[in-house]
C-alpha cells in the first residue's frame, strides 16, 4: 500500500528540480568559501587552543574556532551587538552565499524562504544570562537575552538581513540539524511553496557549557598536546571529536528559475533521505541501520544506485563508536564497493560544527565536485581494522565527482543523507 | 500554486489522535471540559520562588507525575519538556489506536519547541559555576537539546521515519504540524506524530520575558491577569505543557477504520523580515500566512467558522493581529468568531500552536467555541468578535489557528470538521 503511493507522491513533485547557486561559509579553516576550500584541498587543520574562554580547568582545551571574524565590521556594529555569535556567523555566511548567487531577494521576497539549522542556538547568550541571573538576580537580565538565545534567531536574523519573506524556521536535530535544513528546504522548492531557499546552519558552542557538557559525556578528544592531530576520524587512535564553530549557508533555487536568470549552477540537490534510529538517546543503532536507511532513501530519491556515487563526505566525528557504525552503514548500502568508494571526513580539518556541520560538509562537497578534487581525511596514521575504507588518507586526490553523498547523524537517533550531483549530470 | 484538488486523494491528511497536557489538565479530555467553562490555569508560581520577580504567576501543569506514566529510569533522564511531549504523544497514539510497530519506517515524529531543556541547562550552569566543569552530568547535553523530545518519542513508540524538531519561537509547533502534513503529502511518511512542547517556567525565562516587558504584572490576581483584546491588557503569562497530534493519510485512516477527528486542509508559513521581536506593520506577514492557508484549503474567508487567535494579551500583538485578520478576511472579518485561549492556558511558547490546533479541532468536533476570558473593556483598536464571556455554540465546518514568533515567524493552520466533505 505504502510503496506505490509514496512513489506516486514523489513523481507528482518531480518536475521541479533544486540547484545550488550560492555558497557561503565560515569555519576554523577560513572565513569564506574559497579560503575554506583551499585549506581543505591542502589538508590543513584549523584546530587550535581555545581562546574564547579560559579553558585551563577543562579536560579539553582546544577547538575549531573561527579566527579573525569581527562581527561589527562584517555586519555593522548595532546589528551585530544584538545577535548571538551563532546568528552573526549565519548572517555573514548567508550574505556571502546570496552575493555569489546574484539574487535580488527584495524583488521576489515572498518566494524566498530561510531555513537555518542549529544544534544549540545562542549558547554564549544562554550561558551569560544564566550567570547573570545566578550572580545578580532576575532584574539584571537584558531584554535582548531571550531573542538572542532562541535557536530560531539565525533564521529570523538572516530573513531580516536579506528581506526574505517566505517560510522561515530552524530545524533542530543536534548534529544533523543543517543537513535537515538543506533537505527540507529542497523539498519546499520541489513542492512549489517557494522558488528560492537560503538554507544551512550556524553554531557557536565553544563555551564552558559546550566543552564541559561534551567532556562529561567523554565525547571530546583530550589530545591537548597536539590539537592539529586530535581530529582523526577512522584512525585507530581516535579519542573523540573536536568541537568547532561556524556557519555554512547555501542558496537553493528551482532549476528553471536559476536558468531563466542566467545564474551559475554549482550543483544539484538530487536526493535527500532522513530517518530516525528509535534506538538510544546518544548511540547510533546497531549496524548503522538508521543511517543506511537514510542513504538508501536519498539514493532512491535521486534515482541512482550506490554504484554511481563517486565520493562520500562522511559524518566521521572521530569517536570510536561513530566510525565503527558508520562503516557498517556504508557497507550495508555500498556492499563490496564500500572498501573502494572514496570517503573522507573533513571534520579532521574543520572539527565538528554540530548543527552547522551538515551544511558545511555540503558546501565542501559541492566545492569538491566543481574542482574535481576529493578532500582528504587528515591524521590517518594507523588504520582501524574495523573501518576498512578508502578514507583518502592525508592528501587530496584528483578525481571526477559526478554524484556525491554527504551523511550526518545526531544525538537522538537522527540520520540524514544528501545526494548532490554535478551541474552537468542531469541536464534535461 | 500549492492548492490541491478534491480528487487528489494522496494529498489529503487527517487528524486521528491528539494528546495534551497543560495547566487546564493533563489530558485532552480535561482540556475540553475546562474550556467549556471559564476557568483560568494561571496561578502563583510554585516551581521556584518567584517572589523577587516582576511577574510571579504562570500557567503551571499540576499533579504531573511522569514516573507513574513513563518508565521511571527513562523519565529521570528527560527534562520536563521531553516528559510532557512523551506523555502527550502516548495519549495521541492511544486515541488514534495507531499501531506504530506495524510499519515503523513510515511513521515520523516532529515537534516544535522554542527553548528545549531550559531547566536542565540552568541547573547544569549552576553546577559548573559553583563546582567546576568536571561536575557536569553526562546527561546535561542530551537532556537539554531541543531535538531530544522527538528523539525520545521515536524511541518510546518505535517510530523510525523522519524525526527532528522545528524552531520558530512561538510558532514552532504550528510549523511542525504544517511541515508534517507536507511530509505525508510528498510521500515521505504515511503517519506523523507532530506537535509541540515547552517547559519554560524557570527563573531564567521569567526574568528574560519580564525584561522584554512581555509579561502581565497583575500578581495580585493571576486569574484575571491575561486579557487578550481588552483595553487594559498588560501582557501575557508563560504557560507550560505539550500537545501532540497524529496526522495520517486520509485513505490509510479510512482503510484501518480510524476515527477521523478533522481534516488538515491549509497551512501558510511566512516571515516578516522586519524585526527581532516586533511584528511587521499591519501584521503584513501574518495576513499573508492566513491567506496562504485559506488558498490551500480552497475556501473563502466567509467559510471559516472560528479563529483561535495568537492573542497573547500584549498591546502590540492583539492590535496588529486584528489588523492582519481584517486584511486576510476582508468583509468577513466582522462576522468571524475569534478567541484567544491564552488567558486560560498561558502562552505555551513553542507548544502554543499545537495546543491551539487541538482546541480548534475540539471546537469542530463539538460545535462549541471557547471564549476569551477577561475581556471586559473593549479596545477600539480591537473591534472584532472575540467571543467574550462564556463559550458559544455554533455549527462550524472550518476553523483556523494563528501563531507568531520572535524573529518574525507567522503560521496559520486550517482544519475542517470530519463530516463536512
Amino acid at each position: 500500500m505504502t510503496m506505490s503511493s509514496s512513489i506516486d507522491g514523489i513523481a507528482a513533485t518531480r518536475q521541479r528540480r533544486v540547484v545550488v547557486t550560492g555558497l557561503g561559509g565560515l569555519c576554523a579553516v577560513g572565513n569564506d568559501t574559497p579560503t575554506i576550500w583551499n585549506a581543505i584541498a591542502a589538508g590543513k587543520s584549523g584546530i587550535t587552543p581555545i581562546t574564547r574562554f579560559d579553558a585551563v580547568d577543562f579536560e579539553t582545551r582546544f577547538a575549531g574556532e573561527v579566527k579573525g571574524f569581527d562581527p561589527a565590521t562584517a555586519l555593522g556594529r548595532k546589528e551585530s551587538r544584538r545577535m548571538d555569535r551563532y546568528t552573526q556567523l549565519s548572517v555573514a555566511a548567508a550574505r556571502e552565499a546570496v552575493t555569489q548567487s546574484g539574487l535580488n531577494i527584495p524583488a521576489e521576497a515572498t518566494r524566498v524562504g530561510v531555513l537555518i539549522g542549529t544544534g544549540m542556538g545562542g549558547m554564549e547568550t544562554f550561558e551569560a544570562g544564566t550567570e547573570t541571573l545566578l550572580k545578580n538576580g532576575p532584574k539584571r537580565i537584558s531584554p535582548f537575552f531571550v531573542p538572542m538565545m532562541l535557536p530560531n534567531m539565525a533564521s529570523g536574523g538572516v530573513s531580516i538581513d536579506l528581506g526574505a519573506k517566505g517560510p522561515n524556521f530552524g530545524t533542530v536535530s543536534a548534529c544533523a540539524s543543517s543537513a535537515h535544513s538543506l533537505g527540507e528546504a529542497a523539498l519546499m522548492i520541489r513542492h512549489g511553496t517557494v522558488d528560492v531557499m537560503v538554507a544551512g546552519g550556524g553554531e557557536a558552542a565553544i563555551t564552558r557549557m559546550g566543552i564541559g557538557g561534551f567532556n562529561a559525556m567523554g565525547a571530546l578528544s583530550t589530545r591537548n598536546d597536539d590539537p592539529e592531530a586530535a581530529s582523526r576520524p577512522f584512525d585507530l587512535e581516535r579519542d573523540g571529536f573536536v568541537l568547532a564553530e561556524g556557519a555554512a549557508v547555501l542558496v537553493l533555487e528551482e532549476r528553471e528559475h536559476a536558468l531563466a536568470r542566467g545564474a551559475t549552477i554549482l550543483a544539484e540537490i538530487a536526493g535527500y533521505g532522513t530517518t530516525d534510529d528509535a534506538n538510544h538517546m546518544v548511540q547510533p543503532a546497531p549496524g548503522g541501520e538508521g543511517a543506511a536507511r537514510a542513504m538508501n532513501i536519498a539514493l532512491d530519491d535521486a534515482g541512482i544506485t550506490s554504484a554511481e556515487i563517486d565520493y562520500i563526505n562522511a559524518h566521521g566525528t572521530s569517536t570510536q563508536l561513530n566510525e565503527k557504525l558508520e562503516t557498517q552503514a556504508v557497507q550495508r548500502v555500498f556492499g563490496e564497493r564500500a572498501a573502494t568508494v572514496p570517503i573522507s571526513s573533513t571534520k579532521s580539518m574543520t572539527g565538528h560544527l554540530l548543527g552547522a556541520t551538515g551544511s558545511l560538509e555540503a558546501l565542501i562537497t559541492i566545492a569538491a565536485i566543481n574542482a574535481g578534487i576529493m578532500p582528504p581525511t587528515i591524521n590517518q596514521v594507523t588504520p582501524d581494522p574495523e573501518c576498512p575504507l578508502d578514507t583518502i588518507p592525508n592528501f587530496a586526490r584528483e578525481g571526477e565527482i559526478r554524484y556525491a553523498m554527504s551523511n550526518s547523524m545526531g544525538f537522538g537517533g537522527h540520520n540524514v543523507s544528501l545526494v548532490m550531483a554535478r551541474a552537468d549530470q542531469r541536464a534535461s | 500554486m500549492s492548492s490541491r484538488t478534491a480528487t487528489d486523494e494522496s494529498q489529503r491528511v487527517v487528524v486521528t489522535g491528539y494528546g495534551t497536557i497543560s495547566a487546564l489538565g493533563n489530558t485532552a479530555e480535561a482540556l475540553r471540559s475546562s474550556l467549556r467553562g471559564t476557568m483560568s490555569g494561571l496561578r502563583t508560581i510554585t516551581r521556584f520562588d518567584a517572589s523577587d520577580y516582576p511577574t510571579s504567576f504562570a500557567a503551571e501543569v499540576v499533579d504531573f507525575d511522569p514516573e507513574s506514566i513513563l518508565d521511571r529510569k527513562q523519565s529521570r533522564r528527560m527534562d520536563r519538556f521531553t516528559q510532557f511531549a512523551s506523555v502527550a504523544a502516548r495519549e495521541a497514539v492511544a486515541r488514534a489506536r495507531l499501531d506504530v510497530a506495524a510499519d515503523p519506517t513510515r511513521v515520523g515524529v516532529v515537534l516544535g519547541t522554542a527553548f528545549g531543556g531550559v531547566e536542565t541547562f540552568v541547573q547544569t550552569a549552576e553546577v559548573m559555576l559553583s563546582k567546576g566543569p568536571k561536575r557536569i552530568s553526562p546527561f546535561a547535553v542530551p537532556m537539554t537539546i531541543p531535538n531530544i523530545a522527538p528523539g525520545m518519542i521515536a524511541i518510546d513508540l518505535g517510530a523510525k521515519g523522519p524525526a527532528f524538531a522545528y524552531a520558530s519561537a512561538f510558532a514552532s509547533s504550528a510549523n511542525a504540524i504544517g511541515e508534517a502534513m507536507r511530509m505525508i503529502q510528498s510521500g515521505r511518511a504515511d503517519t506523523m506524530i507532530a506537535g509541540g512542547t515547552e517547559a519554560p517556567i524557570t527563573g531564567l525565562l521569567m526574568a528574560g520575558f519580564a525584561a522584554l516587558q512581555s509579561l502581565s504584572r497583575r500578581n495580585d490576581d493571576p486569574g484575571q491577569a491575561v486579557r487578550p483584546f481588552d483595553l487594559h491588557r498588560d501582557g501575557c503569562a508563560l504557560g507550560e505543557g505539550a500537545a501532540m497530534l497524529v496526522l495520517e493519510r486520509r485513505d490509510q485512516a479510512l482503510s484501518r477504520g480510524a476515527t477521523i477527528l478533522a481534516e488538515f486542509v491549509g497551512y501558510g508559513s511566512t516571515a516578516d523580515a522586519w524585526h527581532d521581536v516586533q511584528i511587521a506593520p499591519a501584521g503584513e506577514g501574518l495576513a499573508r500566512a492566513m491567506s496562504l492557508a485559506l488558498d490551500e484549503a480552497g475556501v473563502a474567508p466567509g467559510d471559516v467558522g472560528y479563529l483561535n487567535a495568537h492573542g497573547t494579551g500584549t498591546t502590540m500583538n492583539d492590535e496588529l493581529e486584528t489588523v492582519a485578520i481584517k486584511t486576510a478576511f476582508g468583509d468577513a472579518a466582522c462576522h468571524l468568531p475569534i478567541s484567544s485561549t491564552k488567558s486560560r492556558t498561558g502562552h505555551l511558547l513553542g507548544a502554543a500552536g499545537a495546543l491551539e490546533a487541538v482546541i480548534v479541532i475540539q471546537a469542530l468536533e463539538d460545535d462549541l467555541l471557547p471564549s476569551t476570558l477577561n475581556l471586559k473593556t473593549p479596545d477600539p483598536a480591537c473591534d472584532l468578535d472575540y467571543i467574550p464571556g462564556s463559550s458559544r455554540s455554533a455549527p462550524i465546518d472550518l476553523a483556523m489557528t494563528n501563531s507568531m514568533g520572535f524573529g518574525g515567524h507567522n503560521v496559520s493552520l486550517v482544519f475542517r470538521g470530519p463530516d463536512s466533505r
